[in-house]
């Protein structure tokens, strides 16, 4: 029995006057018990469908056509209140954001509590006794304690467990799980989306299982549904899809996502943007034709429709048989580290913060233990590890935002360790940040080219011309119009901010970049932009970067050099294909058990991680 | 929560301390560069110079400043205020007189303030995006430009001259004598079990109180109407919504609790405001409160009065903003220790 079934279902958005179309001829059928995942780049609609579910669309959106069938009930067409008495019993959902899905001024136990009130779970006394079986069901332990807990107090990981926990008490008949680990680290990812996978086989629940990582769907759907622009590009089984992709849009994501096994090769970058959707209305033919590498004449004359390529198996594209041609560029040609002195040399660096406690009362926090390490010229070292690692720690003391307690810091030669002043004028000269979020990093009120050229300003050279004429050489570098030299921030998108983040960093043509998490939370097109962008500067400038990065993909296809970290130690460090080929320290092994295998056949095992043990642990101990 | 609350106000109360000698510093400061002598009008208008100059030798007014400051502290410290040069009685006891119906008024007032500001911030908040929004947007602006003396003077025509509703001088029916007690009167005509004396006193609060709240409560509608469509942005919202639970659920117990955070903390800053408030809402109403206390020294350059009534509305200030911190903590899990 099919749970959920949409039938030419298109949603449209009443546009400065106009409506443009948001979703359009959207057709699926998704039996009891399976999973649906929804896969494209943000702006593709994947959420939009979620909402749609819930028929809690932004103001000026509303279903234009088509049908929605739950449990054989038209969801667009029901009165409202029986759509609110379905939301919460019947459908349930698990968001993006787990910390900020809580209410931050309710207890745990409150809201748990709250929620089985309305499903009219009796007296106070079971629903507390439900409420502690639930957090048993989710593999959370200390439940009482759990119950008085506000949200600030967990991590992001015990919030999302807390969300399905909630999700799966009404033992839903249909789960919308939209992007439930896009915030998460990891190895908490894999937890995550294998405790979704275990309540979902125990239930018996249908789950539309959004995510932008088609590595991700292919391993735990049943079947996927690309979508492109808010339309379905290719639908059919999982692993069929993932393994014969016939839209072209579907084979350049999956090449633009770096590999964890075999050879590395080089990322398929897929140009320019996904039309927004005012701009939607002026494209007359297939909506991928002006990014597809395989466009001909004919695609942009009319719109393709779904044509079924194998069983099951449906695309949207007038030149499916094509699609297989489409290969990976080959891998950028960056040279090898250069050898003699390193540029950098860490020695024992450690880290203690002191947080007060109380009047007279304090407390040592150990964030950075011991850290040693060389960098070379033109070598990239990626750092990896989960939040809380000490990471990013490291790589405030190498810009000088943080001094370290003890261990020595050597840049170009000079000992930068004890933070004078002539120390941190060379630290700066030589060592650039960039950081994780460009949203943030710039300043709104300032114009690119005033925001780029901050190192000129910093140190008082040159006039307002000339930094003009910096910024627009550096835009150009890093692949953006000069024109962007006069805009805000917020007139960029999201991966031409981190351009701009990336070009402030060069502007005093630094040695060493560090790299701060800088392409998570972008789309795979994107990301593939800038990492190529990043091999194309190490090429022309010869340069050195450290990169912290959750992704071990990335890291993969971008460094030398891999350094795990654990709790503020490096516990484990060497060339990153020998390490990841054969990891040697048990939680490097765990890192890479959590990321899905490229290959969706293969069984995908994460085990659980010492951190979870260690948040655990440190909860325990506040309590 | 009190191991929280406890350290905060000591450090508060520590704060306090200094914050108060600093405005005493000023209110001696500046009350000696006035071209009044206060030892010649503690005299009557007989005496010669030979006595006015041995008066103010017995004043201490001929010591350098700085010295006379740290007496007037001295005593200061030790509860002695002076004596009022024009009432010709102890101003500690004065200012015990007046300041309870002062706090009595400005309490109702921050009240009416407060239920008027939350019902009018969900009203402004509930009409957006509708039609009725421009024209409850400019009645909101319209009150936030009327000043609590101009509405003392509209409740005043309306009420007290031309329907002759409620009355409007005093505290109490003049056949009243006010209950001995503490000096709040509604607490006092309740212990003392006269409900005639309550209500008289009540009628009497009615319109300077709402003359008051009215016009702190606009700032209250507009910020809890935005901090309410703030809240409205965040995922848990849209997550309650999800759950399936009700508009009114949502606001009640999601919305509003967070919403109520920044709302708070700027009603601690209007308490300070509508206090300050009260002096010309006082004189127009004749109420016999501190106001009128501090109006008359003026009047008089009583110098006593004027210094220990300044200091009398530094320290509500700051005790008040000590509670509203205190409160904060309270209701926001997040400021509290782990």
């Amino acid at each position: 029995m099919d749970m959920l079934i949409a039938k030419d279902l298109a949603v449209s958005a009443a546009l400065g006057g106009r409506t443009v179309p948001v979703i359009q001829e959207l057709n699926f059928s998704l039996p009891q018990g399976k999973i649906l995942g929804l896969v494209g780049e943000s702006g593709a609609g994947k959420s939009m469908i979620g909402r749609t579910i819930a028929q809690l669309l932004p103001s000026g959106f509303s279903v234009s056509g088509g049908e929605l069938m739950f449990d054989g009930q038209d969801l667009v067409r029901m009165p409202v209140e029986t759509r609110r008495e379905l939301l919460g019993r019947d459908i349930a959902f698990v968001p993006q954001e787990p910390l900020s899905g809580l209410n931050p001024v309710l207890t745990i136990g409150q809201q748990i509590d709250e929620h089985l009130a309305r499903l009219n779970v009796g007296s106070r006394r079971e629903r507390r006794e439900r409420a502690l079986a639930m957090l048993n069901a989710v593999h959370l332990p200390h439940g009482a304690e759990l119950l008085g807990k506000y949200p600030h107090q967990l991590s992001g990981g015990m919030c999302q467990r807390v969300l399905i926990a909630m999700a799966f008490a009404s033992k839903p008949k249909l789960l919308v799980a939209d992007e439930p680990t896009t915030a998460l680290d990891v190895t908490i990812q894999a937890r995550i989306v294998q405790l979704i996978a275990e309540m979902q086989q125990n239930e018996g629940t249908s789950v539309i299982f959004i995510t932008h990582d088609l590595r991700l769907a292919a391993q735990i759907c049943d079947q996927i549904m690309v979508l492109y622009a808010g339309r379905p590009v290719e639908y059919g089984p999982a692993r069929d899809i993932f393994a014969r992709p016939s839209h072209p849009y579907t084979r350049c994501l999956q090449l633009a996502n770096p590999s964890m096994s075999g050879a590395r090769r080089g990322l398929y970058a897929l140009p320019e943007r996904m039309p927004g959707l005012s701009a939607l209305s002026g494209i007359n033919g297939c909506l991928f034709a002006p990014r597809c590498p395989n466009v001909a004449e004919a695609c942009t004359q009319r719109k393709p429709s779904l044509v079924e390529t194998s069983a099951d198996h449906v695309a949207a594209c007038i030149r499916t048989e094509t699609t297989a041609q489409i290969a990976a560029p080959a891998l950028a040609e960056v040279g090898a580290p250069d050898a003699g002195t390193p540029l950098l040399k860490v020695e024992g660096l450690t880290k203690t913060f002191r947080s007060d406690t109380g009047f007279f009362r304090h407390s040592l926090f150990t964030a950075v233990q011991g850290v040693s390490f060389t960098l070379h010229q033109n070598e990239f070292i990626g750092i990896v590890g989960e939040s809380g690692s000490g990471k990013s720690t490291v790589a405030r003391m190498l810009c000088g935002l943080e001094r370290p307690s003890t261990g020595s810091l050597v840049i170009d030669g000079v000992d930068v360790t004890d933070g004078s002043k002539a120390a941190q004028a060379h630290q700066r000269a030589h060592v650039q940040m960039v950081f994780q979020d460009p949203q943030s990093a710039l300043n709104p009120r300032r114009k690119v080219a005033s925001i780029v050229t901050q190192a000129m300003e910093a140190v008082g050279e040159g006039t307002w011309a000339e930094r003009v004429a910096r910024a627009e050489t550096l835009l150009s570098e890093i692949g953006l119009p000069p024109d962007a030299a006069t805009r805000f921030p917020t007139q960029l998108s999201g991966g031409q901010k981190q351009r701009v983040n990336i070009a402030r960093a060069l502007c005093v043509a630094p040695n060493i970049l560090v790299a701060d998490e800088i392409v998570s939370g972008l789309d795979v097109s994107v990301q593939a932009q800038l990492l190529n962008l990043l091999l194309r500067l190490r090429r022309e400038r010869h340069f050195s970067m450290l990169l912290i990065s959750h992704d071990l993909s990335v890291v993969r296809y971008l460094c030398d050099r891999v350094l795990v970290m654990y709790r503020g130690e490096v516990v484990e460090s060497g060339p990153t294909a020998e390490v990841f080929a054969a990891p040697q320290h048990p939680y490097t092994r765990t890192l890479l058990a959590a990321v899905p295998p490229d290959d969706p056949s293969a069984v995908w095992t994460p085990q659980p991680t010492e951190g979870e043990k260690a948040a655990r642990t440190a909860m325990e101990a506040n309590a | 929560m009190l191991a929280t609350i406890v350290p905060l106000i000591g450090r508060r109360l520590a704060i306090s301390i200094f914050i108060l000698l600093i405005v005493s510093m000023l209110l001696f400061l500046v009350l000696h560069v006035l071209p009044v002598d206060p030892a010649a009008m503690s005299m009557p208008p007989t005496a010669t110079l030979a006595e006015i100059e041995a008066k103010r030798v017995e004043m201490g007014l001929d010591k350098p400043l700085p010295q006379q400051y740290l007496i007037w502290l001295s005593q200061v410290v030790h509860g002695d205020f002076g004596t009022s040069i024009h009432f010709r009685r102890g101003v500690l006891g004065l200012v015990r007189d007046t300041l309870p119906a002062t706090i009595e008024l400005a309490v109702l007032a921050m009240i009416i303030a407060s239920v008027l500001g939350i019902i009018g911030g969900l009203v402004l908040f509930h009409v957006r995006g509708t039609h009725k929004e421009p024209v409850m947007d400019f009645g909101s602006i319209l009150l936030l430009s009327i000043p609590e003396f101009l509405w003392s003077l509209f409740f005043i025509l309306i009420f007290g001259v031309a329907l002759q509703a409620l009355p409007f001088t005093g505290r109490l029916d003049p056949d009243m004598r006010m209950p001995t007690g503490t000096g709040f009167l509604l607490f006092d005509a309740l212990a003392s079990g006269r409900l005639d004396i309550f209500w008289s006193a009540l009628e009497h609060m009615i319109l300077p109180c709402f003359a008051l709240g009215i016009a702190f409560s606009p700032t209250i509608m507009r910020v809890l109407r935005s901090s309410l469509i703030d809240v409205y942005q965040e995922d848990y919202i849209h997550l309650a919504r999800l759950r399936g639970l009700s508009e009114r659920r949502i606001l009640v117990r999601h919305a509003l609790k967070n919403a109520i955070l920044p709302t708070l903390s700027l009603m601690g800053v209007q308490f300070g405001f509508l206090f300050g408030g009260t002096l010309l809402v006082e004189v127009i109403f004749s109420y016999p409160g501190l106001g009128n206390l501090m109006v008359d020294a003026v009047r008089n350059a009583d110098l006593p009065i004027i210094q220990a009534v300044g200091l009398a509305y530094c320290l509500v200030v700051l005790i008040i903003n000590t509670v509203v911190d205190s409160l904060y903590l309270v209701l926001n899990p997040k400021l509290r220790l782990r």
